[in-house]
């Protein structure tokens, strides 16, 4: 298993009235192949950010601004117009949010499915369809001929994710971002597309990024997982370690506001004070600092950058970004 | 789809007919009596024979009652048939059949050609929103779209004329002439700016939207991504937008011809003002409501064949 | 996301009042600077015209007929021998008078049928819809034509028979009946435009989630129309009437060029240019004066309809 993405501090900012707002704050991270990911933190910490920076899906007003992203010997930083092209789709697909704004009304199934496979794998129309079919099969659509000549207003929420998550599939890509694929969605149908996912994940080679804000969802689906804050990567450890021994006081703190069923029912929920940073300045401290229980000095004064955790052996898999030994503190 | 048609049409007749019945009315109660006005030409005239004029009048039956005169013009106008000019006594319909060609070869002529450059245009300024070709084409549009057809027109003229020494583009020679070319593009200016700012607001929101997000997540070539999937979304708006252009084009072809001397039917319409020849201002009237209500009607229907979501709703009310 | 992070960031650094963020867009925006400026310009000269016009727009000169521009005629003169700037200078006033008459009467009308419709909904709301609909289909030219044709021969009637009823000076002057005949019929066209900003700006705003919210904690009607409805509707308000005005002056302009409008001798920009156009190939400068002011002043307007939109109606962070 080797590595199949490597991501090096990478940074990227967008250019609003008042500034610049840096929304990946020095990204490094890597991805192996067959490896399923989970990206976890709270709304406008940047993780969708960094992750469509990977093929520079971004708005005209942001830019990358430093790091590097390899991917099979190129640098999706550097790539030209046709080679980021060939990238997307292709090597790399996204699966997006909101699926009732995803698809383009005005466009058949059919067409939007096929149309990547047509242009990466030069198919003809019928052998794409004929892909396409399968591919809907797979992920749990029936009828799957027919829905290929209908269009997306024909479909329920759910029904819609699943044609995204086959729009993905079908170029057989090497890497899969899932950008909050099921926040949209409602309970019952979340459940089913995490069950569809395992079971792809299990049939294709490919490695799957989820992101979400939501640490429980991860549980029992994910291999390792990135907890992101303010445009940083803050801990970064396998699933087993983040559970059980998470040591970034940010983690610990999500962790401790997941409400529990066995709580007491007089217990108040445990939520982490204070609000996300401003995103301006450049950080020149840790950017959690003023809502972090364990601050010392150092904190205000040093970015801490990721390191393996305090009595860990060197090199080893789990990793956070602080200054603070959190051990026996909790 | 065709209950949803028929439902239409069904909705344009009466509008139509109601129009008429208040310019016939306006005109029949307002204007006066057409005899006198062939005889008296100056206010405060006294006619020479007060009873030979109310022979004449009753003889032409126009002292029945507003609803039967009414009635009667309406059975007239669906076999077809116009009348006779006040002024020339020619038919009608002989006269119309001369000018319609001119106006409607010019009208529909320069609103296709807009319609698709202007689109192009928008789309163009959109794509490459804020640098100069979107300031130019922008910039472009708003000069155009506030200089009225007649200021234009002679401008233009005057421009060719006495500085480029060109020939005078006045007068009609067919519609196959290079005479036409002046008139086309003068008539085209207005339109244009609309189509253009139409198109180009219709593309920048379809940019934000996320399912071009997801097109560019794909890989797509710009080609692709731009024709099928921005360009699509876009043509409601526009079709629409042009098809209010009907009316604006109505109103200029007016202008236009006085400008530049073209036989049509603005120039017929001017005449008769000029002279108070009431039939042949009905018939222009029912004419040109006729064009409107179509257009009208036409770009209803449109709106199912070109967005899927409407489509579905109008079976839906089926 | 990053929006929201970005948007509490500019709160917490400046708070821009809605009216100056607009301002400030306003003045960035050259060409619509421009046109305020020559906007203004022109009110100016309206207002404090006949005071600086070198000779009365009325008073001719037989000797000096068709003269080219010179230094006495800085426009030359016609061909009755009247000061061509002198009547520019006057048709400013004409072109100025009528733009603010017909929007104020149509705003009248239109705020009233507005919302009506928009507060009431319901059978009162199809009702003005329609109505809308209907009067949106007129050709505005058809209109004023047939309105030129049918009423005013009664008005003049009317005033002719009260002259010789009452012998009052007053009712010799047709001009009024010119003048009162443009107003009405251009506020006929452009009321239907005023209503329905009025209306959808009632709708959208009725229905907002900060309304829905503020009436659930019971905040009174008056209150909500003062905070809520007048401040959000004020932007789209402003470009419409910036816009009306325009509109009118071209359509003011355009009448008077075919003649159902403002009629000679009393200078308008657009009779002056149908007079041009008869002699256009000896005496250019007839045409060209005031073809050439019309230009500026209708780009003007469209300069700043424009500026003013975007200010107004932000829609994309740069």
């Amino acid at each position: 298993m080797s590595e199949l993405l490597v991501v090096r501090d990478l940074e990227t900012q967008f250019k609003v009235r008042a500034g610049r707002l840096h929304a990946v704050n020095g990204v490094s991270f890597n991805l192996r192949q067959g490896e399923m990911l989970g990206v976890v933190g709270e709304s406008g910490c940047g993780k969708s950010v960094t992750m469509m920076s990977l093929i520079r899906l971004l708005p005209p007003s942001a830019s990358i601004t430093n790091g590097t992203v390899m991917l099979e010997g190129l640098d999706l930083v550097k790539a030209n117009k046709e080679q980021i092209n060939a990238v997307r789709g292709s090597k790399i697909a996204m699966i997006f949010q909101d699926p009732m704004t995803s698809l383009n009304p005005f466009l058949k199934i059919g067409i939007q499915l096929s149309e990547g496979l047509m242009y990466h794998r030069k198919m003809g129309k019928k052998e794409a369809y004929e892909r396409c079919a399968q591919y809907l099969d797979l992920v749990g659509i029936s009828n799957s001929r027919q829905r290929l000549e209908e269009y997306p207003h024909q479909l329920s929420g759910g029904m819609r994710q699943r044609v995204m998550i086959a729009m993905a599939l079908v170029c057989e890509p090497k890497i899969i971002i899932a950008d909050e694929p099921t926040t949209a969605l409602d309970v019952t149908i979340q459940a089913q597309i995490v069950e569809l996912v395992k079971e792809l994940r299990d049939k294709l080679d490919a490695s799957i990024i989820w992101i979400t804000h939501d640490l429980s969802l991860l549980a029992g689906m994910v291999d390792r997982i990135l907890v992101m804050y303010a445009g940083c990567i803050v801990e970064e450890a396998c699933l087993r370690d983040l559970y059980k021994d998470p040591r970034h006081p940010y983690t610990i703190g999500l962790l401790e506001s997941i409400p529990r069923i066995k709580d007491h029912e007089n217990r108040r929920l445990k939520s982490i004070p204070g609000q996300p940073p401003n995103l301006l300045e450049k950080p020149t401290s840790c950017l959690f600092a003023s809502r972090c229980t364990f601050k010392t000095k150092r904190c205000e004064r040093e970015v801490p950058s990721l390191a393996s955790v305090p009595g860990d052996v060197e090199g080893s898999s789990h990793r956070i970004a602080c200054w603070v030994d959190t051990r026996g503190r909790q | 789809m065709g209950r949803y048609v028929l439902n239409r049409i069904l909705r344009w007749i009466p509008s139509v007919f109601f129009i008429l019945l208040v310019v016939y009315a306006l005109v029949f109660f307002g204007a006066g009596d057409p005899i006198k006005l062939i005889f008296l030409k100056a206010p405060g005239d006294v006619a020479y024979d007060e009873a030979r004029i109310e022979a004449i009048r009753e003889a032409a039956g126009l002292n029945r009652p507003f609803l039967i005169q009414f009635g009667d013009y309406m059975l007239h106008i669906m076999r077809g048939d116009f009348g006779n000019s006040l002024v020339s006594g020619r038919s009608v319909n002989e006269m119309i059949k001369a000018a319609v060609p001119v106006t409607f070869s010019l009208g529909l002529a320069a609103i296709a050609i807009i319609a698709v450059i202007g689109t192009i245009l928008g789309a163009i300024a959109a794509l490459n929103q804020n640098t100069w070709i979107d300031n130019l084409i922008v910039g472009f549009a708003q000069f155009t779209w506030g200089i009225p057809v007649f200021v234009a027109g002679p401008l233009i003229i005057v421009f060719l004329v006495l500085v480029l020494k060109m020939d005078v583009p006045f007068g009609w020679a067919g519609f196959f002439s290079p005479k036409i070319i002046v008139p086309l593009i003068v008539m085209g200016l207005n339109p244009m700016a609309i189509i253009i700012r139409q198109a180009r607001a219709g593309v920048l929101e379809v940019l934000s939207e996320d399912y071009i997000r997801t097109a560019r997540s794909k890989g797509l070539p710009t080609k692709t991504l731009v024709i099928r999937h921005i360009l699509r979304p876009v043509l409601t708006p526009v079709v629409s937008q042009t098809g209010l252009l009907v009316i604006g084009a109505l109103n200029n072809s007016i202008l236009i011809e006085k400008v530049f001397g073209l036989p049509g039917l603005g120039w017929l319409t001017e005449n008769a003002i000029t002279r108070s020849d009431y039939p042949v201002i009905l018939a222009i009237v029912f004419i040109f409501s006729f064009v409107v209500m179509t257009s009208n009607l036409l770009v209803d229907i449109s709106y199912p064949l070109l967005d899927p979501r409407a489509a579905s709703k109008k079976k839906g009310e089926d | 996301m990053v929006i929201e992070t970005k948007k509490k960031a500019i709160d917490e650094e400046k708070q821009y009042s809605l009216f100056r963020d607009a301002m400030h867009r306003l003045m960035a925006n050259r060409l619509a600077l421009l046109g305020l400026i020559v906007v203004f310009l022109v009110i100016l000269i309206a207002i404090i015209g006949p005071f600086i016009t070198p000779y009365d727009f009325l008073s001719q000169d037989l000797n000096y007929r068709n003269k080219p521009p010179s230094i006495q005629h800085w426009f030359g003169t016609d061909d009755l021998g009247r000061d061509v700037l002198s009547r520019v200078i006057y048709g400013a006033r004409t072109a100025v008078i009528v733009a603010f008459s017909v929007t104020i009467l149509s705003y009248l009308i239109g705020i009233v049928l507005g919302s009506l419709a928009g507060y009431l909904g319901g059978k009162v709301d199809s009702f003005v819809v329609w109505l809308i609909d209907v009067f949106m289909s007129i050709p505005s030219l058809l209109l004023v034509i047939v309105i030129n044709v049918s009423i005013k021969p009664v008005l003049v009637n009317w005033m002719d028979a009260k002259f010789l009823e009452t012998h009052n000076q007053f009712f010799r002057n047709t001009t009024w009946v010119d003048f009162a005949i443009v107003f009405g019929s251009l506020a006929l066209i452009k009321w239907p435009k005023a209503a329905r900003i009025i209306r959808g700006q009632i709708l959208s705003i009725k229905n907002k989630n900060y309304v829905l919210a503020a009436q659930a904690i019971g905040v009174p009607t008056s209150k909500i129309i003062r905070r809520y409805i007048i401040p959000n509707s004020i932007g789209p308000f402003i470009v419409s009437i910036s816009s009306t005005l325009g509109e009118a002056m071209v359509l003011e302009s355009s009448f008077s060029f075919l003649g159902v409008g403002v009629k000679p001798p009393i200078p308008s920009w657009g009779n002056m240019i149908s007079d041009g156009l008869r002699v256009w190939q000896v005496y250019p400068h007839i045409l060209a004066a005031p073809a050439i002011v019309l230009a500026i002043v209708t780009i003007s307007f469209s300069f700043l309809g424009d500026g003013l939109n975007d200010a107004l109606n932000p829609r994309q962070w740069k």
